[in-house]
């Protein structure tokens, strides 16, 4: 029988399939969120205490209120850019990038590559 | 936040060097006493591992293993420091904390990532956990050319970002994007690197020049050098031939580098 930590992460995996934020939309957050965002990246997840005290620690100019920081969170985890476990004070953030695309090429092309490498002995 | 720092290394265009300049600065911070890693994110055209004497019969696991949930951080962690025969530069590497995290060199398993695409979830926590299970100082992440995802992604999460260039105009324009890029994404330290430039030049006035241009400190000036080409990346240049005038600039980036808070 699953874990309390395998059934965690089940959750977070399969919520990870759905959309995701990207570098490039990351440049385009409020300031504050952007740094955030970096640490969570850095530190894989954070708890919601963490998360204020990270806020706290951000320069006056960006600081956001508590309000400002719950909406921004409801709002990133809405689009699913990040992933909520939890509620309240003993929730904890993810942040869930969107997956790189595979090729479009058509699939032809890909198993006759597959096939041509399968024969390289050096491969195998 | 973990404790060890994360430098990318970038260059808008191929062929200025890049992965020559990753292995010789990882190299030169072990060299300083630093715990070091090097990942190679270059998954479509890795090269990084031939500096430091690997090759497709000595690679065991790599990144694109661990992207197949196939290995672990840990397993695919190779050390220089337990086999840096092979080169008189890379002998003195022995007994070093320096690791490679390398990409495959294997046909099928290049096509099998640009196929099948990238979790960024997985990656990003590869890049962590390296630094957390090997108890890096330092993570030098070597990126493909030109601006992709996964160079982005390895930008978003740096302490320090050195942008390597060639004093030519198609760098010069390139680099003006990857300094937006990385300024828009916060990068901490931003630093920028000239490579291959010709003996000629005053390297005083184009450093000056090209801090002006783009507000960032250039941390070298390397000249273009055909002893570094005869080298063919066999070895690790700046540890095999130290009072080349190419490695003494080299170690005034990795010095910048070490400087970093």
């Amino acid at each position: 029988m699953p874990g309390v930590f395998d059934r965690l992460n089940k959750e977070i995996k399969d919520k990870q399939q759905e959309g995701g934020i990207t570098a490039l939309d990351l440049a385009d957050l409020q300031p504050a969120l952007r740094k955030i965002m970096r640490l969570m990246l850095r530190e894989l997840q954070m708890t919601y205490p963490r998360l204020c005290e990270a806020m706290d620690d951000t320069p006056e100019k960006d600081r956001l209120t508590r309000d400002e920081l719950d909406d921004s969170l409801s709002m990133l985890t809405q689009q699913f850019w990040l992933i909520r476990i939890g509620e309240g004070e003993k929730a904890i953030y993810k942040v869930n990038l969107r997956r790189k695309e595979g090729s479009k090429l058509a699939a032809g092309i890909w198993s006759a590559l597959d096939a041509k490498l399968k024969d390289k002995p050096k491969d195998g | 936040m973990n404790k060890g720092k994360i430098v990318s290394i970038h260059s808008f265009r191929g062929g200025t060097g890049k992965s020559n300049t990753t292995a010789n600065l990882a190299a030169q911070v072990a060299m300083a006493g630093k715990r070091v890693g090097v990942v190679d994110t270059d998954i479509q055209s890795p090269g990084i591992h031939v500096l430091f004497g690997l090759d497709e019969n000595k690679m065991g696991k790599t990144m694109n293993d661990f992207l197949h949930g196939k290995a672990t951080i840990r397993e695919i962690g190779f050390s220089i420091g337990d086999h840096s025969s092979g080169g008189e530069g890379r002998a003195k590497l022995a007994g070093k904390n320096l690791w490679l995290f390398p990409s495959s060199i294997r046909g099928r398993e290049i096509s099998q990532i640009l196929k099948e695409g990238i979790d960024f979830n997985l990656l990003n926590e590869g890049l962590q956990k390296t630094i957390t299970e090997f108890d890096l100082d330092y993570l030098f992440i070597d990126t493909h050319p030109g601006l992709n995802e996964e160079t982005l992604l390895s930008i978003a999460t740096s302490d320090i970002l050195i942008i390597i260039l060639r004093p030519d105009n198609q760098d010069l324009q390139g680099t003006s994007v990857t300094v937006d890029i990385a300024r828009s994404l916060d990068v901490p330290n931003l630093l920028l690197m000239v490579n291959k430039a010709l003996p000629k030049y005053d390297f005083a006035e184009l450093k000056k020049e090209i801090e002006d241009k783009f507000n960032a400190p250039v941390t070298g000036i390397l000249p273009l050098s055909f002893d570094l080409a005869d080298n063919a990346s066999n070895d690790l240049f700046s540890l095999r031939f130290p009072d080349h005038d190419w490695s003494k600039a080299l170690r005034g980036v990795a010095e910048a580098v070490l400087a970093v808070e």
